[in-house]
């Protein structure tokens, strides 16, 4: 007979309140990641959407890529060497669209490489926000560092910088707007570990991303509250379960007299667990999913089916813990005190 | 036939530095299908002796014989075996599962026990038992909506239902008035003789006797 079934029948609402408070813990542990890898898309999307490789600045450059000027010979020798290279630039900037409007955007610039888009002298490619601001293709637009204008050439979907939009214009067209020769960067794809070259200092893309102002700062707290409400969930549960388990104490101490098997007890509690928790988590997954379709156009919200997935596991193993710390007390009841307490 | 047998139990409590000695040395031989019922004033030691002898806590000394096989030496796991099979419980209280109806919480005892019945057979002895002891027509009923003497006839049948060689009663009429008290002595005498159970008893009800094949009294941690 499954007793554990029987007990969530009779007893719906003790089992929704708890069921409840799993969905909201773990509804808002969702939103808040979606919210911190939103933000994380906004600030390095340009970055995270390379293929995995290496990332060199120069030597002296303190691990700041806006202080970092890679030695011409130095390049051509890794483009030249390395088969799938780039050498780029960023920097954060303004342009002023037909209407005289600024915009902020992250220039970048490139050597000719698949892993970029490739503009010509005089040309501009913006990410696709900047189309939602009114900007069309053709339009021309302005920097008043260049002495030249932009002509719109197309957009690119996601591209944003420091929570920028990504402006690729040509190389000729940066040297000019910035007063420098050098690139700032050298990527090279596909390979885990970059070969070493002489006077630069190679970074993993998890290492970069440390190097970009405000990003580990920004992911290091967003990180830090998706964990804590883990943490925090993994408790309520805890908590939860063992104030179930001890308004049924006297309940498992009349069963043990009778004779049932305390891994039959426990068996009873992890199932009713496993029971409310995968249910308020299909809730929750669901939920979370549909919040990514219908969240507001500029709210930085990236939430992947993986990752809800993964922290609904993460949630089942706390919850899993949580109902077993408090199981113990089912261990040590005691069937003779448990008639001794009277009616259950 | 004797198939329950007390020889010399002693039991002493620890609280602290404190000791007490609640069993003197108790001798004590149950007959098969016979009612044996224990009297005596609180602090007796009348409860102490049903529980060791029900294997719900151990003696201090001495040796308890179920079927010729000494308790005392037993480990949890096989004591725990004999009170879900060879045992049955009528507490003071009903003690009935609150969320299993009338006809699950006997189907429990069945499934504890041990019994290898398939569902549909447990409900033809479920029902038979409940036409027995006159609840057949509350078998979807929850304890909550039963009255206080239909409670403990369900613990009564719940306590027979796998036909336990004993049967233990901690004080079984103590929540009920005097005419449930005899309506539950007279289904608790008419079982066990039926189904030849061996009884244990504690009392404190002297109109209860009557319904018991053997009296015996206790003071003080002693057989008088």
């Amino acid at each position: 007979m499954n007793i554990a079934w029987k007990e969530i029948k009779k007893s719906k609402a003790k089992f929704i309140i708890l069921g409840s408070i799993i969905f909201l813990v773990s509804f808002l542990t969702f939103i808040i990641s979606g919210l911190a890898n939103g933000l994380s898309q906004d600030n390095a999307a340009l970055i995270k959407d390379l293929p995995d490789g290496q990332f060199y600045m120069n030597d002296d450059a303190n691990e700041t890529y806006n202080l970092s000027k890679i030695d011409e010979s130095t390049q051509d020798k890794v483009l030249n060497d390395q088969k799938d290279a780039a050498a780029f630039s960023i920097q954060m900037g303004f342009v002023n669209d037909a209407e005289d409007k600024q915009h902020s955007v992250a220039f970048v610039t490139s050597t000719d490489s698949r892993l970029f888009e490739k503009v010509g002298e005089g040309e501009i490619v913006l990410d696709r926000s900047l189309e939602e601001d009114g900007i069309k293709v053709g339009d021309t637009i302005t920097n008043n560092q260049f002495s030249g204008e932009f002509t719109v050439k197309g957009f690119v979907d996601q591209k944003k910088y420091s929570h920028a939009p990504v402006a690729y214009i040509n190389m000729e067209n940066y040297k000019e707007i910035y007063g420098v020769d050098e690139m700032q960067l050298v990527f090279v794809a596909g390979q885990e570990k970059g070969p070493d070259i002489a006077g630069l200092q190679s970074f993993s893309s998890k290492e970069f991303f440390n190097t970009i102002p405000s990003y580990s700062a920004e992911q290091m707290s967003l990180n830090m509250i998706v964990w804590f409400l883990v943490v925090i969930s993994g408790m309520l549960f805890a908590i939860f379960f063992y104030m179930m388990n001890v308004q049924k104490i006297g309940l498992y101490g009349i069963l043990k007299a009778l004779g049932v098997k305390t891994s039959r007890l426990f068996g009873m509690m992890w199932s009713q667990m496993l029971f409310i928790t995968v249910i308020a988590l299909t809730l929750s997954v669901a939920l979370s999913q549909g919040f990514t379709m219908i969240a507001p156009e500029g709210m930085p919200f990236s939430l992947t089916l993986q990752t809800t997935v993964q922290l609904s596991i993460i949630f089942v193993i706390i919850g899993f813990v949580g109902a077993t710390l408090s199981g113990i007390q089912i261990k040590k009841v005691e069937p003779l005190q448990a008639i001794q307490q009277g009616e259950v | 036939m004797t198939i329950f047998t007390i020889d010399e139990v002693k039991k002493t409590f620890i609280n602290g530095e404190v000791k007490e000695q609640v069993l003197k040395g108790i001798n004590l031989s149950l007959h098969q299908g016979e009612i044996t019922a224990l009297v005596g004033a609180s602090g007796s030691g009348k409860s102490t002796i049903l529980t060791i002898a029900a294997g719900l806590q151990r003696a201090t000394d001495g040796q308890v014989l179920f079927n010729k096989k000494n308790m005392t030496d037993m480990s949890q796991e096989q004591i725990r075996k004999i009170r879900a099979s060879e045992f049955g419980f009528v507490f003071q209280s009903s003690h009935l599962v609150p969320f299993l109806t009338v006809e699950e919480q006997l189907m429990l005892m069945l499934d504890v026990s041990g019994t290898k019945m398939k569902k549909k057979e447990q409900k033809v002895e479920v029902a038979k038992i409940l036409k027995l002891i006159d609840m057949d027509h509350r078998r979807d009923a929850y304890p909550a909506s039963l009255s206080g003497g239909e409670k403990q006839r369900v613990a009564i049948a719940r306590a027979i239902i796998h036909k336990p060689k004993m049967l233990f009663a901690d004080e079984p009429t103590a929540s009920l008035d005097s005419k449930r008290s005899k309506d539950v002595m007279t289904l608790i005498r008419e079982l066990t003789k039926t189904l030849s159970i061996t009884t244990l008893m504690v009392t404190h009800d002297e109109e209860m006797l009557s319904y018991a094949d053997h009296v015996i009294t206790m003071k003080d941690g002693l057989i008088l």
